[in-house]
């Protein structure tokens, strides 16, 4: 068994070893950096655009270099927080607390080495447990039936509501706006438009790509257009490689920001920002050295970097699993993997199990280039960050169009691009958070698809979706997680507990 | 960005900052109505129910219940808002002034995009609109009145250095190198 395991990862690592291949690995991987890099270009962005760049590749080659991009992206954000004190992507917005401090000590080359090894190891860590948790959990979702399902779907928007950060009820209120964004168009069993109001083209349903780039693409040129030029604040550059005594000093932070961050991407919808800002958190309770963080603290970089990038491979594990996104780049990785014929979900691994050990492969190799990059790639770099908004903002719109346009042909979709870019900027600005209105799109046909089977096999009954022991669970856990958002009742919770936890041991 | 490196900067997310309990109201009426709208156009879909015998595959199940869920929650946060001090209390005091942001590029960029993908592209060639797309989106931006000639020239041409770039390299990788159809 293991050495056919051992056996299968070696076929996976050969696909990726062709000349054009290679190619492509570095391409991608520079750009998902300078991406990442670039304030105002997010890695979900980069991911949707790059989607159809991909299209007419097998699908090896696309969904390499859309991790490259995404892992990229995730790392090169840290590039322009520590260099720049500008987070490049809203996940290196905690780098800046400690990276920027310690460029102004004039360590801005020691603090990209530990960006660097932080990131390295923390994609290195989410990979191993992409390997060790993926087959164990595909394994227990074949057991899932319609009810598990529907309430998987439920928990995705609901804890993305809760956890995304801000206000949880209207984390809800945009996940619900998604799901019914998602009805949109022709249905599966009579095929009848639904608020198609006589268009064809709205029969044919909202593309998930063009919302996805709208949302994200357009949303963020006119974020980027409204927002003052940002004020760069370059710094010397001393040493990058990475030094073996932080790697060695700090193993345990590594450990828990690794295991952290790639629980966090697991969690669906939740993405690398609070992953980086969970593991910065639980680092500075555990550390010696509190009174260094947010004064440029290795430790606190550390654990930033290796939340944040473990964070990526944990998303991809839902993916694999449940069909279900752990961030928001996930799900547009999600969308790409189906444009290309690989259903994710449980069946993935009974139905294309190579694709598994592809993905593995994929995440080590594309961790690598960037280990490469890590040690070669910031001089050069400073120059790109330094390019205006004005200039740069045009040719992502360009790209969304062209992003929006090219999977299926339609110019409608353009239309649905832009008016996804004005809602998204608009629920922005009321202070809507975005994961869960794509996590609702993308968790629509699987929610209404088991809702209705479910309702069908039990002949109306809705006790099997609360009796069953996982439908129970599951249940459980998105009401108390509603019932938690409410800040009244989160007090009553708080203050029952404490009041049975003095109660035992004076009845002890 | 700050010249004191001891004191780290709050870091709050853009939607951690609450809105005015009177525009939360707002939202609430708009995503009522959009949820009673659902609920609405959903009654008046067929139910099929001859067909199949089931009525829990009827087309307008799902997105009612999401209506509904919509409504409620639409309703929760109307509730909440109230309860904020939403009414009597004058939204003009606690808008929070954001040094910097400016109305008006948001508006000349967003209709530039506009024109763009809705009177551009289809009537001209995908390059040549994305050329004078870009260059006069770069143009736009960097005109500032009062500025030499000499440098206005300048910015003129790498403006059309970078539109016309944009054109031939959009073309070039998309279509001709990815095979991707291009609008």
């Amino acid at each position: 068994m293991i050495l056919n395991n051992l056996s299968m990862f070696g076929d996976a690592f050969a696909q990726f070893v062709g000349t054009w291949m290679i190619f492509n690995i570095f391409w991608a991987m520079l750009l998902g950096i300078v991406i990442g890099a670039l304030p105002g270009l997010t890695a979900t962005m980069g991911v949707a655009l790059m989607t159809t760049l991909t299209f007419t590749m097998p699908h090896q080659q696309a969904i390499m270099v859309l991790i490259c991009i995404y892992v990229g992206a995730i790392y090169g954000g840290s590039r322009s927080a520590i260099l720049l004190n500008i987070p490049g992507t809203p996940a290196s917005a905690c780098s800046t607390l400690d990276g920027y401090p310690l460029a102004r000590q004039g360590l801005a080359g020691r603090a990209m080495g530990i960006s660097t090894s932080g990131s390295w190891l923390g994609t290195l860590f989410g990979t191993m447990c992409v390997v060790m948790f993926t087959p164990v959990l595909s394994e227990m979702a074949l057991t899932f039936q319609s009810y598990e399902f529907f309430w998987i779907a439920v928990f995705g928007i609901v804890i993305a509501g809760t956890l995304s950060g801000g206000d949880a009820l209207k984390g809800y209120m945009a996940g619900f706006l998604g799901l019914w964004i998602g009805t949109i168009g022709q249905e599966q069993y009579y095929n009848y438009p639904r608020f198609a109001f006589g268009s064809t083209d709205l029969a044919g349903g909202i593309g998930l790509l063009p919302a996805l780039v709208g949302t994200f693409g357009m949303a963020e040129v006119l974020m980027a257009m409204r927002a003052p030029a940002a004020k760069a604040v370059s710094s010397k550059i001393d040493s990058v490689i990475p030094r073996i005594a932080d790697v060695t000093k700090y193993w345990r932070t590594i450990l828990r920001s690794g295991a952290i961050g790639t629980f966090i991407g697991i969690l669906p919808g939740i993405g690398e920002d609070v992953a980086a800002w969970s593991s910065y958190a639980a680092a500075k309770r555990a550390s010696k050295e509190k009174e260094n963080f947010g004064k440029g603290s290795i430790e606190g970089l550390m654990a930033a970097e290796t939340g944040e990038s473990a964070c990526v491979p944990g998303a991809i594990i839902p993916v694999l699993t449940l069909a279900v996104p752990g961030s928001a780049p996930a799900a547009v990785l999600m969308a790409a993997m189906m444009i290309h014929d690989i259903n994710p979900g449980p069946m993935l691994m009974i139905t294309t199990p190579n694709f598994f050990y592809e993905i593995v492969a994929m995440l080590v190799i594309a961790d690598m280039t960037k280990l490469f990059y890590g040690f070669f790639l910031v001089r050069p770099l400073l120059k790109i960050l330094l390019v205006p908004r004005e200039r740069l903002m045009p040719i992502v719109f360009v790209l969304c169009v062209v992003g929006a346009y090219a999977i299926t042909s339609r110019v409608f979709d353009i239309y649905v691009m832009v008016f996804f870019g004005f809602l998204g900027f608009v629920l922005r600005e009321l202070k809507f958070p975005m994961p869960p209105l794509i996590l609702g799109l993308v968790l629509g046909d699987l929610l209404e698809a088991n809702l209705t089977r479910g309702l069908v096999i039990s002949s109306g009954s809705v006790a099997p979706f609360f009796i069953r022991p996982i439908s129970g669970v599951l249940a459980a856990i998105t009401a108390f997680s509603v019932v938690w958002s409410i800040p009244a009742a989160q007090d009553w919770i708080r203050a029952s507990l404490r009041r049975a936890f003095r109660r035992a041991p004076a009845a002890g | 960005m700050t010249d004191a490196p001891n004191t780290p900067a709050p870091m709050l997310l853009a939607h951690e900052q609450p809105l005015p309990p009177r525009l939360d109201l707002y939202v609430a009426a708009a995503f009522l109505t959009l949820g009673m709208a659902i609920i609405g156009v959903s009654l008046s879909m067929p139910t099929f129910y001859e067909r199949l015998q089931q009525i829990y595959t009827a087309p307008a199940v799902v997105p009612a219940l999401h209506g509904a869920i919509i409504a409620l929650l639409s309703i929760w946060l109307g509730v909440r808002s109230l309860k904020r001090g939403a009414i009597g209390q004058k939204i003009g005091n606690v808008v929070v002034v954001r040094e910097g942001y400016s109305n008006m590029r948001l508006a000349a960029a967003a209709l530039m995009c506009l024109v763009y993908a809705g009177g551009l592209i289809g009537r001209m060639p995908f390059w040549l609109a994305t050329i004078l797309f870009v260059t006069a989106f770069i143009l736009l931006f960097e005109w500032r009145r009062g500025l030499e000639p000499r440098e206005l020239a300048k910015r003129a041409l790498i403006a059309l250095a970078v539109g016309a770039g944009t054109g031939v390299a959009v073309v070039l990788v998309f279509e001709r190198l990815f095979l991707v159809r291009l609008p």
